[in-house]
């Protein structure tokens, strides 16, 4: 397993101060927000069955973040493709995990690198609609990322975040009927010239 | 048979030790063997390929070729002149593809043709790498909703006749206890109309083949090409055997295509990748080593071929993926590390 960052998941759009050189386009987290339900996603970023061979069993979650796409590997070729938000640039990792566990409408609770970074933030925020979580977040391992929801849903298909996958509400409501605690999360990047 | 092999292995012989002298007395000539040379003197590649089909090889209006198996030989032409266009194409038929390659007529086959054992014994040929992994696949209409070959029991088969296909049709749905009635058609346009007037539940022939004959349908959105493949067709381009120098540049040329795309080198950043400090990206740029060189052509000759003509996954994209009409999904074509078995050896 490689994990190239350890930069915590969620970027403030108040970050921009302080990354206005690094990141000068960063639409980050929006603590507060309330998702647009009536965000059209682009066609290639709605869920869909697709035919894709692999090798890895069924359940499996194969992440693809050149694409911005999230598999979930059914078997007899096919995969269910969602299209999620990545990590943007220095905030990339890839590797093989386990989802470690799953929640409804989590709570935020930056942690203390973040709010070392981003002194501004709120130290704990509950579940719910305005919640850069979303409405549901699968754990990776033992890792700081997650794939979550987003209350900013015209984020899928960027590159913003800082490291974690994020999804539309439906879409990780969706996702986390289908993945159970233990599978398998395989991440594959672009590979670097 | 074992007589003429033996003599043909001597006649062989004796010009692999004749080629070895000439070699010794100027090292520095690795032009001098057959192919690679005519093909400097001429300033072209001489290409074989189809006559038409579809994302592999098509003459456009303007004359100007296109395809999967056209650009494989523009990649060869780019790795030894530098430039994609010096290549003249050859269409040959089916039938005397391999007769025409044996007889000097074209320098590579590039062809849509199924590796086999027989072919390289027969013809005195030899496919260096596999380009293209295809297979027998089926075609049904979606409203069948079907998930696999496996769901076809009873079904009415579309097949061209006096084929390996339907062969295969029949081991296969023999060995899996599955009934099936044949319709066989001389020609695969025939097999197309009967299946779109709805005369059989399902199509069978290779799958790039189906992708194809899918967009000449009346709706081709309604159709799915079932994920099962039931066969080997391993496509290669071809070239003739005893000119080793020239089928290493063959197999070459494939593997530094794979290898660009694995090592994340289009033909959108190669500048980049000439200044990379990545001993990979170096070996493969040459900007480290002398791979090249040591092929009898530039220490540049895999940038070039990625400059002009792009990387394999580009090619795949561009010619018969995604980015074509065909939109064949990578499947087996796509890379080891990503669930496929398009795998290169590494240049080191």
């Amino acid at each position: 397993m490689i994990i190239r960052s350890l930069a915590i998941c969620l970027a403030s759009v108040v970050s921009l101060i302080s990354y206005a050189l690094a990141a000068p386009v960063d639409r980050g987290d929006t603590p507060g927000l309330i998702a647009d339900e009536f965000v059209q996603l682009d066609p290639a970023f709605q869920k869909q069955m697709v035919l894709y061979r692999t090798t890895e069993a069924p359940g499996t979650v194969i992440i693809v973040t050149a694409d911005r796409h999230l598999f979930v590997v059914q078997g007899n070729g096919r995969a269910l493709r969602y299209g999620i938000g990545v990590g943007r640039d220095g905030f990339t990792w890839q590797g093989l995990l386990k989802i470690s566990r799953k929640a409804e409408w989590p709570d935020w609770t930056p942690p203390p690198e973040m709010i070392a970074r981003q002194p501004y933030l709120p130290r704990f925020m509950a579940g719910g609609p305005g919640n850069p979580m979303g409405a549901r977040a699968l754990y990776l391992g033992a890792t700081v990322y997650r794939i979550h929801g987003t209350n900013q849903p015209d984020t899928i298909g960027t590159a913003i975040s800082s490291g974690c996958f994020r999804l539309v509400n439906d879409d990780v409501s969706d996702l986390y009927e289908r993945v159970a605690v233990g599978a398998k999360v395989i991440v594959r990047q672009k590979p670097e010239l | 048979m074992w007589t003429t092999r033996s003599t043909a292995n001597g006649v062989a012989l004796g010009i692999l030790v004749a080629t070895t002298i000439v070699a010794a007395a100027a090292t520095d000539e690795r032009n001098g063997t057959g192919t690679l040379k005519q093909t400097i003197n001429r300033g072209a590649v001489l290409c074989g390929v189809g006559t038409g089909l579809p994302g592999f090889s098509t003459p456009a209006a303007d004359g100007v070729w296109n395809g999967f198996d056209v650009d494989f030989c523009r990649a060869v032409a780019a790795a030894i002149f530098d430039d994609s266009k010096k290549v003249m194409f050859v269409p040959l038929n089916a039938a005397d593809r391999f007769k025409d390659l044996q007889a000097g007529k074209v320098d590579i086959l590039s062809r849509n043709s199924t590796w086999s054992m027989s072919r390289e014994t027969q013809y005195d040929l030899y496919f260096p790498a596999v380009s293209y992994y295809d297979g027998q696949a089926f075609m049904v209409p979606k409203a069948r909703n079907i998930d696999g070959a496996l769901d076809l029991d009873g079904s009415k088969v579309c097949v061209q006749d006096g084929t390996t296909t339907i062969l295969n049709l029949a081991e296969y749905f023999r060995f899996n206890n599955l009934k099936y009635t044949e319709l066989k058609f001389t020609n695969l346009d025939e097999v197309s109309k009967a299946y779109e007037a709805g005369q059989c539940d399902t199509f069978t022939a290779d799958a790039s083949q189906l992708y194809a004959l899918r967009l000449t349908l009346g709706k081709p959105d309604d159709h799915i090409i079932l994920p099962d493949i039931i066969t080997k067709e391993p496509l290669a381009p071809v070239v003739r055997q005893r000119d080793n120098d020239w089928m290493m540049i063959v197999k070459w040329t494939l593997y530094a295509m794979i290898n660009a795309e694995e090592l994340g080198v289009t033909s959108q950043n190669v500048d980049e990748a000439l200044t990379s400090r990545k001993p990979d990206v170096m070996r493969l740029m040459g900007t480290e080593g002398r791979y090249g060189e040591e092929l009898g052509l530039t220490k540049d000759w895999a940038a070039r071929i990625i400059r002009r003509v792009g990387n394999y996954g580009e090619v795949y994209d561009r010619n018969v993926g995604i980015g074509s009409k065909l939109k064949i999904p990578r499947g087996l074509n796509q890379l080891w590390s990503a669930g496929g078995i398009q795998y290169a050896p590494p240049i080191r």
